[in-house]
């Protein structure tokens, strides 16, 4: 039903495509891009991803790679692959694929965890170290091996609005694999800032997981668990966010970076007995090359 | 009536365009005005066009012959006899230059030619959806 509700939406508003305003500015704090041109950085220093996963390790971050091309329509940015629908100077529609964020917890080659050092490993007793639950069964105690939470592809529409409040994106997304079959929607807020040589951007978002996702990577099997798979059975989740990248250009090339992220797990997924944190958190130092 | 009006109109219009036709085929026989080169290609709009040009002209009865133009430094210039078929000159400039062949006497307008100033397109530019150094 979820996917037949995406599918209506995506062809509702491919009636309405346009080709991209060329008169669009850049004038109104938005990052822009070259047309036609690959934009490559990296970026070097030292930074860490919480993992909320109980006894999965935080994942250290040593570099960032940043990846984008933008045509008069089509785009690819950093894993995203998208297709402008309508741009004009106060809107933007978009249809987009992303990655899951949630998948990234468990896989150390995860797309979100790309030239991220260190990684993830499975605890066989998950729950064994830890007094997050107020459980006395031994039944529940005892975790076997976790089964693989796949990483998928999500596709979407997504709907930027730009005003002197900041912009305003609004998105909507299916699993387009058939992983878990979830949706996930976005509201997010940006504010940007640039005086002199500094860049600021505050983003804060509510990101809503259906019940088919947190199910998928929080839920527990019955192979992994069989108390806790008939004990947690959640429904849909809604994540809170903050973020914050401030950027120094040095000269033309180079700049310093200093990246922080906060999100506030939602009260079902905190439930989850594979959850052993309320937040996830990441911060990141370093200095960045734009080719 | 409707009907020969109908048939009138056609007629009609086809006499204006073939007298049209023939008077420009008369003016182009009668004198020429070539320019090279016919464009300069600039790096920006900002950017001037520093360029010699090359005026010729051919006229099917010798006569002596001005030319004017737009161009601030040089609005107007004659020739001393009707054997200069050619003018050299330096311009300096943003925008286009027309140039018109005149007879010095009468100013009977005999030929026209144009030098373009184009501005290569700059690079377009587009909003970027992402912050390029998240990937949270």
């Amino acid at each position: 039903m979820n996917k037949i509700i995406t599918v209506l939406l995506t062809a509702a508003l491919l009636s309405f495509a346009t080709y991209a305003d060329e008169a669009v500015s850049c004038d109104d704090g938005s990052e822009c891009i070259t047309i036609g041109l690959w934009d490559i950085g990296i970026a070097v220093g030292y930074g860490v991803k919480s993992n909320p996963i109980t006894q999965f390790d935080d994942i250290p971050i040593y570099i960032i790679p940043s990846l984008a091309y933008y045509g008069e329509q089509w785009f690819f940015d950093n894993g995203n692959l998208g297709y402008s629908l309508l741009e004009s100077e106060n809107i933007t529609v978009n249809m987009t694929t992303s990655f899951s964020s949630d998948s990234a917890y468990f896989s150390r080659w995860d797309p979100s965890n790309i030239f991220v050092a260190g990684g993830s490993r499975v605890s066989t007793e998950l729950a064994n170290s830890s007094s997050f639950w107020d459980v006395d069964d031994l039944y529940a105690l005892n975790f076997n091996e976790l089964e693989d939470r796949k990483v998928t592809v999500l596709g979407g529409v997504e709907t930027f609005f730009y005003t002197r409040a900041g912009i305003f994106n609004i998105a909507l997304a299916h699993d387009l694999l058939d992983v878990h079959s979830g949706m996930e929607a976005q509201l997010k807020w940006m504010y940007r800032l640039a005086f002199s040589q500094w860049k600021l951007e505050l983003a804060a978002s509510a990101n809503w997981k259906s019940q088919e996702i947190v199910n998928y990577y929080y839920g527990v099997r019955s192979s992994e668990n069989y108390y806790w798979n008939q004990a947690y059975n959640p429904g849909s989740a809604t994540n809170l966010s903050l973020t914050l990248t401030t950027q120094y250009a040095i000269n033309q090339h180079w700049e310093l970076l200093f990246l922080a992220h906060y999100t506030d797990l939602a009260d079902e997924i905190v439930a989850s007995p594979l959850i052993n944190e309320h937040s996830s958190n990441t911060f990141f130092v370093g200095v960045a090359y734009r080719f | 009536m409707y009907s020969f009006i109908n048939s009138l109109l056609p007629a009609t219009l086809f006499c204006i365009l073939y007298a049209n036709s023939a008077l420009a085929i008369d003016g182009e026989a009668a004198a020429t005005l070539s320019l090279s080169p016919q464009f300069c290609i600039t790096a920006s709009e900002e950017q001037n066009c520093d360029i010699e040009l090359l005026l010729n002209w051919h006229t099917a009865i010798p006569q002596v012959v001005c030319i004017l133009s737009n161009y601030q430094a040089l609005p107007k210039w004659c020739a001393d006899s009707a054997d200069i078929k050619a003018l050299s000159l330096k311009v300096s400039t943003q925008e286009d230059i027309q140039f018109i062949l005149i007879n010095k006497l009468t100013h009977q307008t005999l030929a026209g030619a144009q030098l373009n100033i184009t501005p290569t397109a700059e690079p377009q530019a587009r909003r970027r959806f992402r912050n390029p150094w998240s990937l949270f």
